[in-house]
């Protein structure tokens, strides 16, 4: 990420009288990045997500928001600025969706048209009927709530979002669809996101980078892959071993790429014994614009011969490039060999992945 | 004395003293109408003042506590010394009386508000005052509203003693009634008083109704 850096905190504290609950915390977020605070609760990641927007005044360091010192700032306007989802949803319940999306427009006082309008776009940008705007929210289900909660913390268009583990009072199904619609709209939007949960599968799955928090100290900030092969007895017992899978899930197969293997064009003179083959037990076919084939044995293949097209055997199953390497991993479980070609949408052959690609990356 | 006989007394009282007791309840409803204006201009915002400053919360319910439970006649030998006789009197102790419900009840309304809401809003960039009015006021209108319903309902009997300081209302009627031995009157007296307090409790109950449905608030648990 080169991006401008919109939230930054530099060695923030606070206190509650003699208890210390966010310990000398440092962190920047870049435009249009997710930045997942997670911990054990009480380690102060919510109380880090509330300095933010002054919900909570920090006691000592400095918090800029888009390169202004927070306490220069108005509160109330740049609150406003900010969208803010809380754990608990917290929608107003005495007054309509339409009404509860608009709610920043109506403390802004904006025109009732436009409000209306606004309240429109955003239901179904989070993807509920128009026919809600008129109803109640006890009226919704959870996972609608929260939706309507995401819907009303876009309403002012802000830069920056804060969400307060927004998927938290959700079933796991819900959860999921959940996480991936605000993968889905993160793409288009494009938001600066500061997000705080205790799941460690959400916090790989959704943050760019990962700030691991422990007794009100940031004990390690980096990506989903960083974590995973951080050495520290806290982060190993916290992420558990089941992260790797997570980290993995968020991990394109180009990273584990192998492109340096035996490659031949169909009906080419192939000699098995050549030092470029070595060690390779088959060789990739592919065609004259680099479409694959297939593969062929080289062991079979009794000194410097011409590929025989009924001897090519067809790939196994393929990923895309933009897999991640746990659906890999998978399909190589359920097929049942050690490696995975990767193709182009478009066909062309680029290499395969293996278990040990993978390893190697996560030991690397 | 024959019960038919009393009906057929009281039955002669309402129809033909209409004038006088139309008069007597006309006084007792501008005399609950005024204390009432005043217990909800103070109460209310006591009310909410003391849900924001913990320290003063405690004293003051317990002052105001202190004070409903002195009777009536007791309150009025506090009062005529220091204001003498007549509708002011009366009017402090209506005050008086009606206070606890409504800044007990604004107080505890405006604390159940939900953190969470309030933090949303807050969160949202609510400033002071639209977080009173916009969330903590509709959220807390029905528990203040049933406070100002019982103020005013207690208030309504409470009333009837204003008659021994020197203020007209239903009261008359019934001290007249008793004085002249006029059971007639007396009774009529107290009936009329009993079906005007729950009519008012039910128009009261109706406006509750009205209010909450024009805000939506008949939504709320």
């Amino acid at each position: 990420m080169t991006g401008r850096v919109e939230v930054e905190l530099q060695n923030v504290s606070k206190f509650y009288g003699e208890d210390k609950v966010v310990d000398e915390v440092s962190f920047q977020v870049k435009q249009g990045e997710i930045f997942v605070l997670i911990g054990p609760s009480g380690c102060g990641k919510t109380t880090t997500l509330k300095m933010i927007n002054q919900l909570v005044p920090h006691t000592s360091g400095s918090i800029f928001v888009r390169g202004k010192d927070v306490t220069e700032l108005d509160t109330v306007e740049l609150r406003r600025s900010i969208g803010y989802v809380i754990q608990y949803i917290g929608l107003l319940p005495h007054l309509t969706i339409q009404d509860n999306i608009a709610f920043v427009l109506q403390l802004k006082k904006c025109p009732k048209k436009k409000q209306r309008e606004r309240a429109m776009e955003l239901i179904e940008t989070v993807g509920l009927p128009l026919s809600y705007l008129e109803r109640y929210p006890r009226e919704l289900s959870g996972g609608q709530q929260q939706r309507v909660g995401v819907a009303r913390a876009l309403a002012a268009d802000p830069e920056i979002l804060l969400m307060d583990e927004p998927f938290g009072a959700v079933d796991p199904v819900t959860r999921e669809q959940l996480q991936n619609e605000l993968l889905r709209l993160q793409e288009t939007i494009r938001k600066t996101i500061v997000f705080v949960t205790h799941d460690i599968q959400e916090a790989f799955k959704m943050g760019d980078r990962i700030g691991i928090m422990r007794g009100g100290k940031l004990v390690t900030i980096g990506t989903a892959m960083d974590i995973v092969k951080e050495r520290d007895d806290f982060v190993r017992s916290f992420i558990g071993q089941g992260a790797v899978f997570s980290a993995l899930d968020t991990i394109p197969v180009t990273r584990a790429l192998i492109r340096d293997l035996p490659v031949v064009k169909k009906e080419a003179l192939v000699d098995p014994a050549q030092p470029a083959f070595k060690g390779w037990d088959y060789a990739f076919v592919v065609d004259d614009r680099g479409q694959s084939l297939g593969y062929i044995s080289l062991a079979e293949m009794e000194g410097p011969q011409k590929i025989d097209p009924d001897k090519v055997e067809p790939l196994p199953s393929s990923c895309l490039p933009g897999d991640s390497l746990k659906k890999a991993l998978e399909e190589m479980l359920w097929g049942s060999r050690a490696w995975l070609p990767v193709v182009s949408e478009e066909g062309s052959f680029l290499g395969i992945v293996s278990f040990q690609s993978c390893a190697s990356l996560l030991a690397g | 004395m024959k019960s038919d006989f009393l009906w057929v007394k009281v039955w002669n009282y309402i129809v033909s003293k209409s004038d006088f007791w139309l008069s007597a309840l006309g006084s007792h409803v501008q005399l609950v109408l005024w204390a009432s204006i005043i217990v909800i201009v103070l109460g209310v915002p006591i009310g909410i003042f003391i849900s924001r400053h913990k320290k003063l919360r405690d004293p003051v319910l317990s002052v105001i506590g202190v004070l409903y439970t002195i009777p009536i006649l007791g309150l009025f030998g506090f009062l005529i010394p220091l204001m003498g006789i007549g509708l002011k009197p009366a009017l402090i102790a209506l005050t008086i009386y009606g206070l606890l419900p409504v800044i007990r009840n604004s107080c505890v309304g405006i604390e159940n508000v939900s953190p969470s809401v309030k933090e949303a809003a807050l969160g949202m960039g609510a400033n002071r005052t639209q977080l009173l009015f916009k969330v903590e006021l509709p959220l807390a209108f029905p528990v203040i509203f049933a406070g100002i319903r019982t103020a005013i309902v207690m208030n309504f009997s409470v009333a009837t003693y204003a008659v021994f300081i020197g203020a007209a209302g239903m009261g008359t009627i019934i001290l007249v009634g008793m004085r002249t031995f006029n059971d007639g009157m007396l009774v009529a007296g107290t009936i009329l008083l009993a079906v005007t307090t729950v009519l008012l409790d039910r128009l009261l109950g109706w406006l509750e109704k009205m209010v909450q449905r024009k805000y939506g608030m008949e939504n709320l648990k």
